[in-house]
């Protein structure tokens, strides 16, 4: 590798320039706007009136704002103080609308908090589990965090929003020309064009869109209507708060697998910030759960969508090498900001999906191959060639045969749900017995000792 | 902004949820205004540019008031012939539902479901199909359609049966369930069906078999996730005429629960209020 690809353009704790600052966080901003489709699905799922479905993604970008500042401006005892900013969650999706369809939303309310407070319990256990992630899984895992993401970025690129939905050719001339905009403003670009590939590219996507699908015009003159400005209000469905123990196992499991994203996440994270590291550091790891954590139980209490980190944030600031946290922080307040701000923030979210799937594809590529180098950078002997090669067989194997698993015994059904939190539980469970032998010798030598 | 304005400006389409459906109607609105411009020379027009009007997925015919296929985009040979009595596997008559839902007025863009089979295949497929009326300059009555083949379940077309049925039990009284609950009729496709329910949850039209059954008890009928949507839905129709429930349901060949929807109205027969509802899928958020 040579230097001008290793070179770090902002470090994790150095303040950037204003204007450096300033748009760094808006194109970490657009990028987590894509997250937004998850409340305006969600309202219409609840068949939401117009007023609900504008305050419920306000108090969600509230939270998920509140919750990136949280997780990077070096609060005591919270927040990994990493580039890792809060999006709304697709994990937690499918269980809220079961809430608000069984208790309305005081039930999802109540249930997410419960999510979060849950998620924060499990911080100092997974800060434990150092000894079981060795360099390899480690890697393995980051590489996951991108691999997790592949579905709904090629969906958007082909600019599909239901299964099995008709597709467009201009969708996809509009998403395959967007990425590589991205992708050779990122190999080409020097200075200002290589730290702003995704935002160019972006931008370069929605005046495509613009020129060959005129419906996308015509989506923005509609914004006409909105008003600039606006306060989120605590109405009828957001005055209230239950919960239900029947639906506490499904929200336990999903808290522990959204814990073990944010974990991979984290790692991440960490990998990109801090390269000379030799072995994880868990203790921004463990204040990183507990600020993911807090940051669910803050949309609960808000009454916004549970939020969790964002893999293609981070996979942003590998690409671009502005790491500064204080970006995080800045993409959080413009995100707490843009809540009052309907007009603009509609504009935004009106970005054509196909230009929101060239931008995670293009996070994507940079978490698969920094978690693969990892992986690979240590010496190799065949324990780890099973170990990971069993581990991949099983997460990929959830997302290739989802039908095979909806009929799979219930206890493989908890465990094996995607590939992220799958393939990182197989990897950890097999490394320890397929080292069983060196354990026991290393205990009985203490033993002897 | 006059540049800007789509052909489809006077084309509501916003009660679909899927982009098929959507194509689909403005495939046929389209081929509808060739024909209401060009009149009968239309139809050499679409003769000679067959392949501009069959895609993989559906394709245009046009029909006299006769039922004689004036132009079949997708199976030539039917052209010129009389189809109007012509009956699918079950024996639905696909010509006569579209005649009538052309008259509809709860229906549009006159949908309608039925089998057919694709050109050149020797199997049934599901099909829904939408029609426009088209009086061409000399004068003469035609219609245009075009047909989804496997089509996705949208909530319109569950609308539009209960809608009707609402309507034709209150024109017609207890003489209207005979009609309804009959499976050749338009109120029952695919595995969609018209019912009808009294407030106690007493069945007047079973939403499972062709009779009354005992032992179902729909207000108390629950979902996957202990949702009762019967129940929920008369508590909405309190101060609507008109409730959409949504609720979930175990797919065996799916991780996730399958999102179903419930449209359920308030009916007056022969003086006590019933309730007429549908039950369609949803679709999935990729």
């Amino acid at each position: 590798m040579d230097k001008e690809e290793t070179a770090i353009e902002y470090s994790v704790n150095q303040v950037p320039p204003l204007r450096h600052l300033l748009l760094s966080s808006i194109q970490h901003v657009l990028i987590m706007f894509v997250s937004l489709a998850l409340p305006v699905i969600f309202a219409s799922q609840i068949m939401g009136s117009v007023e609900f479905t504008a305050n419920f993604i306000a108090f969600s970008m509230l939270a998920a704002g509140l919750g990136s500042i949280m997780q990077s401006v070096g609060l005591p005892f919270i927040g990994s103080r990493y580039l890792c900013p809060n999006v709304c969650g697709p994990s937690y999706f499918s269980l809220s609308l079961s809430a608000a369809w069984t208790g309305g939303i005081p039930l999802m309310r109540g249930m997410i908090i419960v999510a979060g407070l849950i998620e924060m319990a499990l911080a100092p256990v997974l800060q434990k589990l150092k000894n079981v992630f060795p360099t390899f899984i480690v890697g393995l895992v980051v590489a996951m965090v991108g691999v997790s993401v592949i579905k709904i970025s090629v969906a958007s690129v082909f600019g599909v929003a239901y299964q099995g939905d008709g597709i467009r050719n201009s969708d996809i001339i509009i998403g395959i020309c967007s990425l590589m905009v991205m992708v050779l403003c990122n190999i080409w670009g020097r200075g200002f064009v290589k730290t702003y590939c995704l935002l160019i590219g972006m931008v370069f996507g929605w005046v495509l869109a613009v020129l060959l699908l005129p419906e996308y015009w015509h989506s923005i003159l509609e914004v006409h209507d909105v008003p600039l400005f606006a306060l989120p209000s605590m109405g009828h469905a957001f005055t209230h708060i239950t919960f239900d123990l029947k639906m506490l196992i499904p929200f336990t499991i999903i808290a522990i697998s959204g814990s073990l994203k944010s974990f991979g996440n984290l790692l991440a994270a960490q990998k990109i910030s801090e390269p000379g590291l030799q072995e994880p550091n868990f203790v921004p790891i463990r204040r990183g759960l507990l600020a993911d954590g807090a940051s669910t139980a803050l949309a609960g209490l808000l009454g916004g969508m549970a939020v969790d980190t964002s893999s293609s944030n981070i996979g942003l600031a590998g690409a671009t090498k502005v790491l500064s946290r204080w970006i995080s922080v800045g993409a959080g307040v413009i995100f707490v900001v843009l809540a009052f701000l309907p007009k603009i923030s509609t504009v935004l979210s009106l970005t054509p999906k196909p230009v929101f799937g060239a931008a995670i594809v293009f996070t994507g590529c940079f978490m698969i191959c920094i978690g693969l180098q990892e992986t690979f950078s240590e010496t190799w002997d065949p324990r780890k060639t099973f170990v990971v090669g069993i581990a991949l067989f099983s997460g990929l194997s959830t997302a290739f045969l989802p039908e095979l698993y909806a009929r799979a015994p219930h206890v493989i059904q908890i465990f094996f749900t995607d590939p992220l939190p799958t393939t990182a539980i197989v990897a950890v469970v097999l490394n320890q017995i397929f080292n069983i032998d060196l354990i026991i010798g290393r205990l009985k030598k203490k033993n002897h000792r | 902004m006059t540049g800007c304005q789509s052909r489809y400006e006077n084309l509501d389409l916003s009660m679909y949820q899927y982009r098929d459906t959507k194509n689909l109607v403005k495939f046929v609105y389209d081929a509808a205004s060739i024909l209401e411009k060009e009149g009968m020379k239309g139809l050499d027009y679409f003769r000679h540019n067959r392949t501009m009007f069959i895609t993989e997925d559906y394709y245009l015919y046009i029909y006299d008031t006769d039922g004689i296929n004036m132009f079949h985009a997708g199976m030539e040979h039917l052209e010129g012939k009389n189809l109007a009595d012509i009956t699918d596997k079950d024996g639905k008559k696909p010509y006569q539902m579209a005649l009538r839902a052309l008259e509809d007025p709860h229906n549009p863009h006159a949908w309608v479901h039925y089998s057919w089979w694709e050109p050149g295949k020797f199997f049934p497929v599901p099909k829904s199909s939408c029609h426009f009326k088209v009086t061409t300059p000399e004068g003469t009555q035609l219609f245009v359609g075009g047909g989804l083949n496997y089509p996705f379940e949208e909530k319109e077309f569950i609308r539009i049966i209960v809608d009707g049925a609402v309507d034709l039990i209150e024109k017609k009284g207890k003489s209207a369930l005979s009609e309804i609950s009959d499976p050749l009729s338009h109120y029952h496709y695919r595995d969609v069906c018209v019912f009808a329910f009294r407030p106690n949850g007493d069945i007047v039209i079973s939403p499972i078999m062709g009779s009354s059954i005992y032992g179902i008890q729909l207000l108390e009928c629950r979902d996957q996730v202990g949702h009762k949507p019967f129940m929920s839905a008369l508590k909405k129709l309190k101060s609507k005429n008109e409730a959409w429930e949504i609720f979930m349901v175990k797919s065996r060949y799916q991780r996730q629960l399958v999102k179903k929807c419930l449209y359920l109205r308030k009916a007056v027969l022969s003086g006590e209020e019933i309730f007429v509802g549908a039950i369609t899928n949803l679709p999935m958020p990729v």
